[in-house]
């Protein structure tokens, strides 16, 4: 037994109730938020001023055409191709015989119209070779990193946009080309990540992809997306706490950082997420107004900044990403909105091109398994080493 | 040479499994149906077809319910002619070596991926004849519907089939002299 299922009950008993007592004070908080968006909306100009001078502790979402708008979805065009790209990745396992990693990229081309047709493919590809296990700064060999963790989900996120760029090359339009989550690398904002890492990752990686994806986008009406299901996302959430914030420009470690959470003005929509809020505005198939994304590490995507709406998709308020050339393009705004909705609809509220390339890409745990055994098959093929810690060898006994 | 109409994807001494290349389209049930092992070549019966999920952990759902024709379901969800497969078991029942027909079980089975070719009406008058196949059959239960499919499909190859089913009839009786219920049975399902 390796988790005591009676020891949790009782807990999961008493999380569930209290959950409960705090349901009401959620639907006044959102009550209260949804008529704090529409004022906000009617003063756009001055809350637009109070976001720009305003130094706040969360992010705010980047404002455009107005706050609580709502767009229904455009009609479908008559013949269209659908491509999505997903990747799994098996990480390094330094209890492992070998230093190495797998990156396996799933992908669907759904072809709709007179000729519809589908193709679903994968590539795995295994790296083991040093150049491929970390990356060097050019400047100072000195200054080395690991491509693990969350370094290799990032690379992942290259190469998934990397596998959909090609893709969309060899296709002709009206084409919509979708990603799974989010392509905001926001962890390589992180002030310990190296500068040249983030130059491999984007300015060498990400950028490259999304700009062979632009240079064809006008010209052959294909868009971009990245769809989020479920997101947690609180950036709207916060411009209506800025919006509530008695103190104009907001600057929360100067006048709220003595104070204890609950005692702030900005409080009472808190603990709210854009979710919640869309969910009351949009009807099924809307989508709201478009918002640029605040994230820091946005300043290194140049013309891709990423903007972002929500859409109602089949009772569920689905988060999508576009860069800014999709943004500003009310053709590929229509071919995106409508085609999602319609791929929603084919995919029993999903799109189902995003799930076919899931399926495609998934590794399992036996799979998992399956790819270390080959390893060391092939190692002690050739009379190579093939030693594992003592952990592994323990996990894989279990003996008594 | 025809064409192949799909592979062998998994193989023993008395049966073997079919995946077809087109989805739905699985040859009749009782058609004779051949495959290679080098120079032998084995032949079989379709006995049993299906269509359903290649992954079997994701089942298919009903989809069409906004739909007015079958095939505009298939139109608008491209992806599941990829997802689905149709497959059929084949029931061993003889081989040729030497280019010598023999009406018994070959020396190997199948190979996994071998092509399945559907058998023309020469191949099947020359199979059917001497009809020393039904006794390997008669003497597995559950058969019938099988063996009754078979003689319809190859009496149809013949200028005279009802001469053709009138032998087959009279093998049957002798094979099932102590059952004459299920003879009974099996004839009215050959009767022309």
């Amino acid at each position: 037994m390796s988790l005591d299922l009676t020891q949790l009950a009782s807990q999961i008993q008493d999380m569930a109730d209290r959950l409960k007592a705090s349901e009401r004070d959620k639907q006044e908080h959102l009550s209260h938020a949804l008529n704090l968006l529409q004022a906000s909306n009617a003063s756009l100009p001055s809350l637009k001023d109070k976001v720009q001078r305003s130094k706040t502790t969360w992010l705010i979402a980047g404002l455009g055409e107005g706050l609580n708008l709502a767009y229904s979805p455009p009609p479908v065009p008559s013949a269209f191709t659908i491509i999505a790209t997903d990747g799994s990745h098996i990480d390094v396992d330094r209890h492992g015989p070998l230093r190495c990693y797998l990156i396996n990229i799933g992908s669907a081309r759904l072809f709709y119209g007179k000729e519809p047709k589908a193709e679903l493919s994968s590539q795995a590809t295994p790296y083991w070779e040093e150049k491929e296990l970390r990356l060097i700064n050019p400047d100072n060999s000195n200054q080395q990193m690991n491509i693990e963790g969350s370094l290799l989900a990032a690379r992942r996120s290259v190469a998934e946009a990397e596998a959909i760029a090609k893709l969309v090359a060899e296709t002709s339009g009206p084409v919509l080309a979708l990603l799974d989550g989010s392509l905001v690398l926001w962890n390589l904002e992180s002030r310990d990540t190296p500068t040249f890492v983030r130059e491999e990752l984007l300015d060498r990686g990400l950028l490259p992809a999304l700009a062979s994806l632009k240079a064809r986008a006008q010209s052959q009406n294909i868009a971009l997306a990245c769809y989020i299901s479920f997101p947690r996302n609180t950036e709207v959430v916060n411009l209506l706490r800025l919006a509530l914030c008695p103190y104009n420009p907001a600057d929360c470690d100067a006048y709220c950082a003595s104070k204890v959470p609950e005692d702030r003005a900005c409080d009472s929509v808190a603990r709210l997420m854009d979710r919640d809020l869309f969910a009351q505005i949009l009807e099924p198939g809307q989508r709201s107004a478009t918002f640029t994304s605040p994230s820091r590490i946005m300043r290194h995507y140049r013309e891709h900044q990423m903007h972002f709406f929500y859409l109602q998709v089949y009772g569920e308020i689905a988060r999508v990403e576009i860069p800014q050339w999709v943004a500003q393009n009310p053709d590929l705004m229509a071919l995106t909105h409508s085609l999602l909705v319609d791929q929603c609809r084919l995919g029993q509220g999903y799109p189902v091109a995003i799930s076919e390339a899931h399926e495609r890409a998934v590794v399992t745990n036996a799979d998992r398994d399956q790819f270390w055994r080959l390893v060391e098959t092939a190692l002690s093929q050739r009379y190579l080493p093939t030693t594992t810690s003592g952990k592994r060898q323990s996990k894989r006994g279990r003996w008594i | 040479m025809p064409e192949h109409i799909g592979e062998v994807i998994a193989a023993a001494t008395t049966e073997f499994q079919v995946q077809v290349y087109e989805l739905h389209n699985t040859p009749p049930l009782g058609s004779l149906v051949k495959t290679a092992d080098g120079d032998v070549k084995i032949y079989a019966l379709v006995a049993a077809a299906e269509t359903g999920s290649i992954d079997p952990g994701r089942q298919p759902i009903a989809r069409g319910q906004e739909e007015t024709d079958e095939a505009d379901l298939f139109h608008h969800h491209p992806q599941l002619s990829q997802l689905l497969r149709t497959t059929f078991r084949a029931l061993v029942l003889g081989h040729t070596t030497q280019s010598l027909l023999r009406h018994y079980l070959p020396p190997r089975p199948a190979r996994v991926h071998g092509f399945v070719y559907l058998c023309p009406p020469e191949e099947i008058r020359e199979f059917s004849q001497p009809l020393d196949f039904l006794h390997p059959l008669i003497s597995v239960p559950g058969q019938d519907e099988i063996i009754a499919a078979f003689l319809r499909r190859a009496a149809s190859t013949y200028l005279e089939p009802e001469t053709f089913l009138l032998g087959a009839g009279k093998e049957l009786a002798i094979l099932l002299a102590d059952q004459p219920q299920r003879l009974n049975a099996l004839l009215k399902r050959i009767k022309p």
